[in-house]
C-alpha cells in the first residue's frame, strides 16, 4: 500500500517557484492499478517521480507499506520499486538480456538465476527469448522496446510498478495490444500499479481507480465507473467528455446484460405458416433460428406472410456475432453499423448463449446513472 | 631520392628518433588522459565549473608552442628541467586538455536523458551508471578526442625539437642550422607519415572500442 499525505512539491525558489503538487493526499491499495491522469503539466509524473525519491518532497510524507520513504537508502528504495518511462531508455550498449538484468545483477544475484529470469520476462511480454535475447535495443521495434522496458522494470519482481505513460510512444494498434497484455499479465501478478496517462481511455481500459489531478491538485478519485457516471465538478466532466455515457459502455460486459433465454427461438425445419402464428400469438417480430446449437440467423413476419415449408431459405443471416466479453460501446457499434436492434452472443464454441438488444444497452446506462444518483442521495 | 639516401644511410638514427618522437607524443597523450577524462566526467555533475575549465583549456590551447615553451624555461630552469623532454611532455599535456576535456564533457552529456533517467530509477548509483553506460556510450566520441590530440601533437613534438627534446624534429632543427636539405626533408616527411599513420590506427581503434549496440544503432540510422 502506498500512503500520499498532504503531498506537496515546489521546484525551483524565490520568483521562480512552481508549486507542481499542492497538498496532495491519496492511498493506493495493494494489487490495484491506479491511474495518474489530467491535463499537461499537472503534476502527474512529478507525484511518480516523488515516489522512488526521483525527486524530493518539499512538505508531506509519503509511506509504503507504513514505511516512511525518507527513512529507506534512495537507491535501495528504487531497486524495490520497478520503474517504466514512456522513453523507454534501455541501454543501447547492452544487449536486451543485459538490459532485463540490470536490477537483478544489483541485488547480486547469480548468474544462473539472472538468466533463468530473463528468459521468464521475455516469454511472459510476449518476445522468444531465443530470437530476442542477444539482440541490441536498436534491432527491436518501439513497441518490442517498450515490452522490454516492462520485462526490465518487472525483473526483480518488485511489489510496485512506476510506470510514466508506457504506452504513450506507441502507434494505436500495438498500444491497444500491449495495453491487453499488461493487464493479462497484472490479472497474474497482481502488482501495485500506479500508471500515468492523459488518455481518458486509456485510463478506463487499465485503471482499477483514476485519480485525477488538475493544475497540482487531486480533483477526484474513483472507480473508472464512478468518474464517468458521477462527475464531482465541471473539471472532471469536461475532462471525461460528453461522450462519457459511451465511455461506460465500454466498462460493461455483454455478459453482465444479456438475455440468455429468449423465447423467440426457432429450428431451421420449422414451417413458415406455424412460426408465423407463434409469432403472432406471443406479439414478435422476428425469431432467432438455430441450427445445431449454432445461430444461423432470423426471420421476420414480413419475410414469412405468404410463404410455405420450412423456413431454412428465408434465414437472413447474422452479418456479426458478439462474445459475452465484448464491452457493450462496441456491441453498440455493431448494431448501429449493421441496422440491428438485437444481435446473437455466442460462446467459445461458436454456440448460442443468448442475445443482446439495445434496449439491454439503453436500460444499463440508465441503471449504471441511476445507481449513482440514488448513491449520491444517500450521502446526504 | 637523395632524400630516401639520406634515410637509409642513416637509418640507426631515424628510427632512434622516431622512437623517442612516439615516447614524447604517448607518454604525453597517456598523461593527458588520465587528467582529462576524469576532468571532463568531473565537470558534467558540475555545470558551473564546467564552463571555467573549458576556458581554461581553450586558452591554452591558443599559446603559440614556442611562446608555451619560453614562459616554461624560466619556471622549470628552476627546478632543473629548463630543457629536454620534461618540458616538451608538460606542454603537450597542456595542449590535449582541450579536446579530450571537450570531447568527454559533451560525450557524457549526450548520452539520452531516458537513459540515465531509467538507470538511476532502477535503483543504479551515479558510480555505476558512468561505468556501465555513460563511459561506454561516450567512449567514441572520447577516443575522437584523443585522437585529434595524438594528432597535433606529433607536429606540436617536432617543435620541441628546439628545447633539447629529442625525437624527430631534430631532423629538421639540424638540416636548417646546417641547411641540409635533405635531412630537412627527411625530418618534414618522417613527421607526417608518422601523424597519418597514427591518425589511420586510432580511426580503427575508434571503431574497435564502439560498443556493439552503437554500431547497430548507428547502421539503422543511416
Ligand atoms: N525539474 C523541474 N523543474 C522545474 N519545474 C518542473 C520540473 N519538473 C516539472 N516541473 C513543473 O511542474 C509541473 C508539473 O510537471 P509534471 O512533469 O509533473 O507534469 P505532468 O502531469 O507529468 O505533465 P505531462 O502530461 O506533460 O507529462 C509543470 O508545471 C512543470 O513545468
Ligand atoms: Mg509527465
Amino acid at each position: 500500500m502506498i500512503r500520499y499525505e498532504s503531498v506537496t512539491k515546489v521546484y525551483g525558489n524565490g520568483k521562480d517557484a512552481v508549486t507542481a503538487l499542492d497538498n496532495v493526499s491519496l492511498e493506493i491499495q495493494a494489487g490495484e492499478v491506479v491511474i495518474l491522469l489530467g491535463p499537461s503539466g499537472c503534476g502527474k509524473t512529478t507525484t511518480l517521480r516523488l515516489t522512488n525519491r526521483l525527486e524530493t518532497l518539499t512538505r508531506g510524507t509519503i509511506t509504503i507499506n507504513g514505511q516512511d520513504i525518507m527513512q529507506v537508502d534512495a537507491v535501495k528504495l528504487r531497486q524495490k520499486i520497478g520503474y517504466v518511462i514512456q522513453e523507454i531508455g534501455l541501454f543501447p550498449n547492452k544487449t536486451i538480456a543485459e538490459n532485463v538484468a540490470v536490477v537483478p545483477k544489483l541485488l547480486g544475484w547469480s548468474e544462473e538465476r539472472i538468466r533463468e529470469r530473463v528468459d521468464e520476462l521475455l516469454w511472459m511480454t510476449n518476445l522468444d527469448p531465443r530470437t530476442y535475447r542477444d539482440r541490441y535495443p536498436a534491432e527491436l521495434s518501439g513497441g518490442q522496446q517498450q515490452r522490454v522496458g516492462v520485462a526490465r522494470g518487472l525483473a526483480a519482481d518488485p511489489n510496485i510498478l512506476l510506470m510514466d505513460e508506457p504506452f504513450g510512444a506507441i502507434d494505436p494498434i500495438n498500444r491497444e495490444q500491449i495495453q491487453d497484455e499488461f493487464l493479462r499479465l497484472q490479472a497474474k501478478l497482481k502488482k501495485t500499479v500506479v500508471f500515468v496517462s492523459h488518455d481518458i481511455h486509456e485510463a478506463i481500459k487499465m485503471g482499477d481507480r483514476i485519480a485525477l489531478f488538475d493544475k497540482g491538485r487531486l480533483i477526484q478519485y474513483d472507480t473508472p465507473e464512478a468518474i464517468l457516471t458521477q462527475p464531482k465538478n465541471k473539471f472532471v466532466a469536461d475532462f471525461v467528455g460528453a461522450d462519457r455515457a459511451l465511455k461506460v459502455l465500454g466498462l460493461i460486459r455483454t455478459g453482465d446484460i444479456m438475455n440468455r433465454s429468449p423465447k423467440n427461438l426457432l429450428r431451421m425445419t420449422d414451417q413458415a405458416q406455424d412460426v408465423l402464428k407463434f409469432m403472432d400469438s406471443k406479439k414478435f417480430h422476428y425469431g432467432i433460428v438455430l441450427n445445431g446449437g449454432k445461430p444461423m440467423g432470423y426471420v421476420t413476419n414480413r419475410t414469412l406472410k405468404y410463404e410455405q415449408g420450412p423456413i431454412r431459405d428465408l434465414v437472413e443471416t447474422y452479418p456479426c456475432l458478439v462474445e459475452e466479453k465484448r464491452n457493450l460501446r462496441d456491441v453498440l457499434s455493431m448494431m448501429l453499423m449493421y441496422n440491428l436492434m438485437t444481435l446473437c452472443v455466442v460462446d467459445d464454441n461458436g454456440d448460442f448463449i443468448g442475445t443482446v438488444s439495445y434496449n439491454d444497452i439503453q436500460k444499463a446506462i440508465k441503471e449504471s446513472y441511476t445507481d449513482e444518483a440514488e448513491r449520491n442521495g444517500e450521502g446526504e | 631520392m637523395s632524400t630516401l639516401c639520406f634515410i637509409s644511410e642513416n637509418m640507426e638514427r631515424v628510427l632512434y628518433l622516431t622512437w623517442e618522437h612516439i615516447w614524447i607524443v604517448g607518454s604525453s597523450l597517456v598523461i593527458a588522459m588520465i587528467i582529462g577524462i576524469p576532468l571532463g566526467v568531473l565537470i558534467t555533475r558540475h555545470k558551473n565549473l564546467a564552463q571555467r575549465v573549458l576556458n581554461t583549456a581553450n586558452v591554452l590551447m591558443t599559446i603559440p608552442s614556442i611562446a608555451l615553451f619560453g614562459i616554461m624555461l624560466p619556471i622549470l630552469a628552476v627546478m632543473g628541467f629548463g630543457l629536454g623532454k620534461l618540458p616538451a611532455v608538460i606542454a603537450l599535456v597542456l595542449y590535449s586538455q582541450l579536446p579530450i576535456i571537450r570531447n568527454t564533457y559533451t560525450a557524457i552529456l549526450n548520452v539520452p536523458p531516458a537513459v540515465t533517467d531509467a538507470g538511476r530509477g532502477m535503483g543504479m548509483n551515479r558510480w555505476r551508471l558512468l561505468r556501465e553506460v555513460e563511459i561506454p556510450l561516450a567512449v567514441p566520441v572520447i577516443l575522437a578526442g584523443l585522437r585529434t590530440a595524438a594528432v597535433m601533437n606529433i607536429g606540436i613534438a617536432a617543435i620541441a625539437a628546439y628545447i633539447g627534446a629529442g625525437g624527430l624534429g631534430v631532423l629538421i632543427s639540424q638540416g636548417i642550422s646546417r641547411t641540409y636539405e635533405e635531412m630537412i626533408i627527411a625530418g618534414a616527411v618522417l613527421v607526417s607519415l608518422l601523424a597519418i599513420i597514427v591518425d589511420g590506427a586510432m580511426a580503427l581503434l575508434e571503431r574497435w572500442v564502439t560498443p556493439r549496440g552503437l554500431q547497430v544503432q548507428r547502421r539503422q540510422n543511416g
